[in-house]
């Protein structure tokens, strides 16, 4: 199930300012806190944040918002995070955060666009998550077969994308989070 | 008995250090008084360190200083404009004709000074800075509306520095200008100041051992700035300073914050500023600035 969170409104509710700027720690521990109770009420596997209409987003927010969120989810959890609607200086304060944490996070561009990776993902990660974008499931010699990799090269990347939770991983088999 | 701090005439970061020499010299017991009277401008970051003087003997509990205002009129005017004198007057016990004129934010003003002492100021800041300059920032300096947001959040992050470390308030503005002879160009300055407990002693509990006998205001500030070392052991912390300095990378800015008895400065080509000062006059909290370069030259 996914659940779509309007950041912007969540903002609204979580702090009395009369700007729609997600800046400061104490703002973004509130507004994460509020994410974190609107996931646990659904009991959604995919979170969808939708920054739309979010004004400026500072590094100490988005290290409150998305990394915190990231690193104070369960390991066992099967939950996920994407981002969308993120403009460019979003998307850069959000990558920077999340490299210094070693984490990342989709985010979907647009409407009938890939998602991309933000954050720490190595050059492989990234080839193969656009292997399983195309693939939607699979293992990792299907994988490996499409990208001309090794096998344990394939589930090497497999399972660092399963433990950034840019992917769903289960008994050997992948699959791509739901996101639509 | 009264001691006179002197005021430079050009007050900014490169006379600070005569101002902060004159301020600390002297007796405790002896009534400040702060002479304007020769100035003849001012920069933000100088305006806020008079004030943080200011502001530094009221929580001493010293007597309320005397302040004489600029002999120049427009010196004044500027002054009031910046929104100096609407502060000064709860600090400074002030002689001469204060100008009866709102802070604004006309062409060269962005933000007035303002003071920061909880999160609710720096969204207040932030807001403010986004209305008001955005077409200063695109017009007088060429920076494209990505830069503008860069420039919003290099501040959010400065004013963020007072609220989580100084323990007490400060102050924050933004002016533009001309560097002439720098630069040759149209600049846009940060300033943020505060008297709270400064670098040293906001790391010291987590950082002196390490440092040992070297532990002092220069190593404090160089763990902040250089080695992105905070005092919260969060390891998120510390990347609000390094967001401003990957921003100024960007769009060959400087930054520079002194603090207690050392400054440091990550120099850009266009400056001969040094990286390091150490063993200068002390001058409590921290004062941090940030100076953004028009990305063509100013014509004429």
């Amino acid at each position: 199930m996914i659940h779509t969170i309007i950041v912007k409104r969540v903002l609204r509710e979580a702090v009395q300012v009369p700007y729609g700027n997600l800046v400061t720690r104490s703002t973004g521990a509130a507004v994460r806190t509020s994410i974190e109770r609107a996931i646990a009420a659904t009991g959604c596997t995919t979170a969808l944040l939708d920054f739309a209409e979010v004004g400026l987003l500072d590094f100490s927010c988005a290290d409150e918002v998305i990394a915190k969120l990231l690193l104070r989810t369960e390991p066992q959890v099967d939950r996920y995070v994407v981002l969308r609607g993120l403009r460019e200086d979003h998307s850069e304060a959000i990558d920077h955060v999340l490299n210094h944490h070693r984490l990342a996070v989709l985010a979907l561009p647009g409407p009938g666009t890939a998602p991309t990776v933000l954050g720490r993902a190595s050059p492989d990660l990234r080839v193969a998550l656009a292997g399983v974008l195309r693939l939607r499931v699979g293992d990792a010699s299907c994988l490996a077969e499409l990208l001309g990799w090794t096998i344990e090269r394939a589930a090497d990347a497999l399972q660092s994308l399963a433990l950034l939770r840019l992917l769903r991983a289960d008994a050997g088999q992948f699959q791509l989070i739901p996101v639509q | 008995m009264t001691r006179i701090v002197e005021i430079p005439p050009s007050l900014d970061e490169r006379s600070f250090d005569q101002f902060a020499h004159s301020f600390s010299s002297g007796l405790p017991e002896q009534r400040a008084l702060f002479d304007a009277r020769g100035a003849q401008w001012a920069s933000p970051y100088g305006l806020i360190g008079l004030l943080s003087a200011g502001q530094a003997l009221r929580e001493e509990r010293r007597e309320r200083p005397l302040f004489t205002v600029p002999a120049n009129e427009d010196v004044r005017r500027y002054w009031a404009r910046a929104g100096f004198f609407r502060y000064a007057e709860e600090l400074f016990e002030i002689h001469g004709k204060v100008p009866k004129i709102r802070p604004d934010d006309g062409s060269d003003i962005l933000l007035p000074v303002t003071p920061v002492r909880a999160s609710e100021d720096v969204h207040g800041v932030v807001g403010a800075i986004q209305e008001r300059s955005a077409r200063i920032l695109a017009a007088e300096l060429g920076l494209e509306a990505k830069a503008t947001m860069g420039f919003a959040m290099a501040l959010s992050e400065a004013c963020q520095n007072i609220v989580e470390h100084a323990g007490t308030s400060g102050w924050a503005a933004v002016h533009a200008y001309t560097f002439r002879r720098r630069l040759g160009r149209r600049v846009v300055i940060i300033a943020v100041g505060d008297v709270g407990v400064g670098f040293r002693r906001s790391l010291e509990g987590t950082q002196a051992r390490r440092f040992g006998d070297r532990w002092g205001d220069a190593v404090a500030l160089e763990a902040a700035v250089i080695q992105g070392v905070s005092r919260f052991r969060d390891p998120g912390r510390g990347q609000g300073l390094a967001g401003i300095k990957r921003y100024l990378t960007r769009w060959n800015g400087k930054l520079s914050i002194r603090s207690g008895t050392a400054r440091i400065a990550i120099v850009p080509p266009w400056d001969d500023d040094v990286p390091m000062s150490d063993n200068l006059p002390y001058f409590p909290g921290a004062q941090l600035q940030v100076i953004i370069p028009a990305q063509h030259e100013t014509a004429g």
